[in-house]
């Protein structure tokens, strides 16, 4: 991809490319991030870190490995989880009702095939199965993963029975299986 | 006990293995088998694909246009000089759907799943390496961005203002973070007493902006915000009646010195 390409050179030009690569993506990327941290300061820290994390490695990215938005998005995860990590060890009451998380989440999680163009095929599968789970077990599920969360982490922080969290994730998981095997056939 | 037998189980596993929720001693025990197993390796690999992909699912949210200027005066300077000229952002769109491009026939072969699974596993081996030398390298560099962070380099602005026949000059330094706008003469320029010499601004595509008169002494310290100097390429300094042009108009004597604005880490 040329504009890591560019940004790797560490030239003259690389602060313009890299500026043109957050104008692309930062607005995915923070969204991702917002949803890792559930907290706009830390989604912001951990967008800054991220980008001039990708700065310095923009040269171990290789385009046939990875599509483009994968590969930041293992990175800007990486950097909100640190955030989300760091933070919660300091704070005394870090869950949230999931009803209340939802109220802030699901708004804005709309069909949207536009900024779907680019998504990877496993994206757009992963997207229209988990469109199909009722929407606190995608809730649950998405949660598991982007905040890499146990089954007793969930509970704590959503403030859910335990065997709840358990069964939405197993009964979510064979749902998911399901689906996608259709979209692999 | 032989996963490969029980398919749905299998399953299971690899996918609560991706999803992070298969912890402890199980977790262990699946990647040892995942190990030594391709077929099962390559279950947990397809759901590993699977699950990276909620990377790229969250809705879009736009960041606070700060952010960007936070991570712009955070970059380290470059010293050499562009190897060539810029492409532009449509040079951008079509190599990111080239690359997606590359990736769509890679997955659809992945979705061939067992005949080509050793193919997969190693795909997804050099991927994985690749994340944990991304990972192991951010924890390094976030140590360095601290130290940096301590160290924090310091902008500043100057110029050097001539006169047409390059006898005299003034230098002006800026340091944006006080505010401070310093301005010192260098040779032998004196204005009448019945004149002083005024400071502008002169942002592209409007009116020069007065930035304040330099006195009689051979500094002058004024005070004046980034945005006020910052976004001018050059100052000038004019010839005005004693006590600068009138207040709100823009100058009215003769340009005596000036000068491009340079923007300087030290």
């Amino acid at each position: 991809m040329d504009l890591m390409v560019r940004i790797a050179a560490q030239d003259g030009a690389s602060a313009a490319a890299l500026k043109e690569l957050y104008g692309l993506t930062s607005a995915r990327m923070y969204g991702l991030a917002l949803r890792v941290t559930g907290n706009r300061e830390w989604a912001e820290d951990a967008l800054q870190e991220a980008y001039l994390n990708i700065w310095r490695i923009a040269g171990d990215y290789r385009a046939g490995i990875s599509p483009p938005m994968a590969w930041m998005g293992v990175i800007v995860r990486s950097r909100s989880l640190d955030f989300l990590r760091r933070r919660n060890s300091e704070r005394v009451d870090a869950a949230v009702e999931l009803d209340d998380y939802l109220q802030d989440t699901i708004s804005g999680d709309v069909d949207d095939p536009l900024a779907m163009a680019d998504a990877s095929q496993q994206a757009t599968a992963l997207r229209q199965c988990l469109s199909r789970l009722d929407v606190k077990q995608r809730e649950v599920v998405s949660l598991a993963y982007l905040r890499d969360l146990s089954h007793s982490e969930l509970a704590g922080q959503l403030s859910l029975p335990l065997g709840t969290v358990k069964t939405w994730i197993r009964r979510g998981l064979t749902q998911l299986r399901d689906c996608m095997e259709r979209f692999a056939a | 006990m032989n996963l490969l037998k029980y398919p749905d189980l299998l399953d299971q596993l690899a996918a609560a293995h991706a999803l992070g929720t298969l912890r402890g001693g199980a977790r262990r025990r699946f990647e040892g088998m995942a190990r030594e197993n391709p077929g099962i390796r390559s279950r947990a690999v397809l759901w590993q694909e699977t699950f990276a992909a909620f990377t790229e699912i969250q809705p879009a949210m736009l960041p606070n246009p700060q952010v960007w200027q936070r991570i712009e005066n955070l970059l380290p300077p470059t010293r050499r000089p562009a190897a060539q000229p810029s492409a532009g952002p449509v040079d951008m769109l079509q190599s990111l759907r080239r690359a997606l491009g590359l990736w769509r026939g890679a997955a659809l072969a992945g979705g061939l799943a067992a005949a080509v699974a050793v193919v997969v596993g190693v795909r997804l081996d050099q991927q994985l390496g690749q994340r944990d030398a991304a990972l192991a390298q951010a924890q390094q560099e976030g140590q360095q961005l601290t130290a940096q962070l301590a160290a924090q380099t310091r902008i500043e602005y100057v110029a050097v203002l001539q006169d047409d026949k390059q006898a005299g000059s003034v230098l002006v330094t800026f340091d944006p973070a006080k505010r401070a706008l310093t301005l010192k003469r260098v040779g032998d320029y004196r204005e009448g007493e019945d004149k002083s010499l005024e400071l502008w601004a002169l942002p592209p595509g409007q009116a020069p902006k007065s930035l304040g008169l330099m006195g009689q002494g051979a500094v002058a310290r004024l005070t004046a915000a980034e945005g006020e100097v910052a976004p001018s390429p050059i100052l000038a300094i004019t010839l005005e009646p004693k006590g600068g042009a009138p207040a709100g108009g823009g100058p009215t004597g003769p340009i005596v010195f000036k000068g491009a604005l340079l923007k300087t880490e030290i």
